[in-house]
């Protein structure tokens, strides 16, 4: 059975806002997980309602996208659909990723730096961090 | 994590600001304790570090972002379209337009899929040679300050600009569209009629509104020092001081022009410059000075004939008109006198701890039927007077000042737009 998912847009991201977004890539992939068939849609304006109202007429099955609010969360969730918020990265790298069954809400998936710590308190060392890529 | 800075390990523009004597340590722990959010952005826009305030606002901790574009932490509706860094970013070298620190209003949405309503101000860190070396992106949560705005408005004071007037009733709905554009406004309207009300709601409610409202009043004084005060002085020679007009004094902000006509023709023409180069030359200086200024101007007159006369420039007058906002003369808005008493008996009443609660029937005839040429100005004072004198619960003629109960029958030859209503519906009770 096909399923349709829609990665909002913003230049070849993920669109930081779900709100913001004007584009839209909307991609069919079979049962196997194998894409049969890929649209971008450029949307007339900016606007969360209407983008939900899209998805809902387009029997969108995934949505994914970056920041959301939880209001418009809660209503495609409530509407049965897999809602992956708050991801950052290329909109493909994304795509890939929920393909491969890998993809969850708040994923970065731009190449992190190492971060380094700056001690604040007396006696604190510099530490490594690292981003979660 | 809990003791310690995280930060992109890129540092390349710290060691920028370490060749510049600043110690990226210290420099990082002063940032994480600001009382409001820091992010540290990079020429590429990508983050480099938010301070304590910034990472429970965004949900975000530095560490998990480093690297990662700032439009995808701070999530701002103002990242994706009006970014105030973006080309002057990608440039690598900061131009001189795109260098100035820079505000924005609008909102995030952070990790906890909360909208928070927001200013960004964007500033940019140069080195010696003028180069961007990073931007420090300040963000304030303004929930607390956008609630008691929307308490503020549903009670205004003597000081906001209230009507029911269809001229009002426009005015009032397109002020919030001017107020957000930056184009100049010339404002029109007799004296008394809010013209510096409307020049300070305009700077109110535009994206400036943080930043200095500074009025002036070009009153009569000699060329040289209405230039140095407008415009101001540069240091001369060694150990001069040199001193900010009131263009500098206004910088990212909002310059009120209170009557236009009054400048002379010749500092007309240095306004009419700026204008067009947003850059100034102080007195005595060489370099120009580049400002980001927004004018507001206003005249009581007419400003064609001012123009006909010679009084105002026509060019500055075509280049102030970009909007021309009008403001009615009192006797223009029949129907706004009733409901400008009663708004202002209110206020007074509240002010002065009086039980007053309207006006009686005469007192509101003799009001009704005033012209007002001191427009808003002159009925605002009035009902303040009145309730000030009044001892009961409601105003009666007695308590109205002698203009209103005794109006003076104007010369026959005197214009009838300007003859006092009251003088002509009781023209017997004068002559008695």
């Amino acid at each position: 059975m096909s399923k349709k998912i829609l990665v909002t847009l913003y230049r070849n991201e993920v669109a930081p806002r779900f709100d913001l977004a004007s584009e839209v890539l909307l991609v069919t992939v079979d049962a196997e997980g194998r894409e049969t068939k890929r649209q971008e849609l450029v949307l007339a304006h900016s606007s969360a309602d209407d983008l939900c109202d899209l998805i809902l007429d387009r029997e969108v099955s995934v949505v994914i996208t970056g920041g959301m609010e939880e209001e418009h969360y809660h209503y495609l969730r409530w509407k049965r659909l897999v809602v992956l918020d708050s991801v950052a990265g290329l909109a493909e790298d994304a795509l890939a990723r929920y393909l491969a069954g890998r993809l969850e809400s708040g994923d970065i998936l731009f190449s992190l730096h190492k971060s380094v710590a700056v001690p604040v308190a007396d006696g604190a060392v510099d530490t490594e961090g690292g981003g979660h890529a | 994590m809990e003791n310690t800075v995280a930060m992109h390990a890129d540092l390349e523009p710290f060691a920028g600001l370490a060749a510049a004597g600043l110690d990226r340590a210290d420099l990082l722990r002063v940032l994480r304790e600001l009382p409001f959010g820091v992010a540290v952005v990079d020429r590429e826009r990508r983050t480099l570090f938010l301070n304590a305030v910034l990472e429970r606002l965004t949900g975000f901790t530095s560490a998990e972002v480093a690297g990662v574009p700032c439009r995808h932490v701070l999530r701002g509706s103002f990242c994706l379209h009006h970014c105030p860094r973006l080309d002057g970013s990608k440039a690598g070298a900061c131009a001189e337009a795109s260098c100035a620190a820079e505000s924005r209003e609008g909102t995030l949405i952070n990790r906890h899929r909360r909208k928070v309503p927001v200013r960004l101000t964007s500033v940019p860190v140069l080195d010696q040679g003028g180069a961007l070396l990073c931007t420090l992106d300040v963000i304030e949560d303004l929930s607390a300050l956008k609630e008691l705005e929307g308490r503020l408005t549903r009670t205004a004071g003597p000081g906001a600009i209230v009507g029911r007037c269809s001229a009002m009733e426009h005015l009032l709905r397109i002020l919030p569209a001017v107020a957000q554009s930056d184009a100049t406004v010339l404002l029109t309207g007799e004296s008394g009629t809010g013209k510096d009300l409307l020049a300070e709601a305009l700077h109110r409610a535009s994206p400036r509104a943080r930043e200095s409202f500074v009025r002036v009043n070009a009153t009569p004084m000699p060329e040289a020092l209405l230039d140095v005060e407008l415009f101001g002085q540069a240091s001369a020679g060694e150990g001069g001081q040199s001193r900010p007009g009131k263009f500098q004094l206004a910088q990212n902000g909002t310059l009120y022009l209170s009557e236009i006509a009054d400048m002379p023709l010749a500092q007309q023409g240095r306004l009419l410059r700026l204008l067009d180069e947003k850059a100034v030359v102080p007195a005595g200086g060489e370099r120009p000075m580049r400002l980001n200024v927004r004018v507001v101007a206003a005249t009581g007159r007419d400003p064609e004939a001012l123009v006909a006369a010679g009084l105002l420039r026509q060019d500055l007058f075509h280049r102030l008109n970009a909007v021309r906002l009008h403001l009615p003369p009192m006797r223009e808005r029949g129907e706004d006198v009733q409901f400008l008493l009663t708004h202002f008996l209110g206020i007074y009443a509240t002010k002065f701890r009086k039980q007053v609660l309207g006006f009686s029937e005469e007192a509101l005839s003799l009001l009704s039927g005033y012209d007002y040429p001191g427009n808003v100005r002159e009925l605002r004072n009035m009902v303040e007077y009145a309730v000030m004198v009044c001892a009961g619960e409601l105003v009666l003629p007695e308590h109205l000042p002698p203009q209103v109960r005794f109006p003076r029958v104007p010369e026959a030859t005197g214009s009838p737009a300007m003859k006092p209503a009251a003088a002509r519906k009781q023209p017997a009770r004068k002559k008695a």
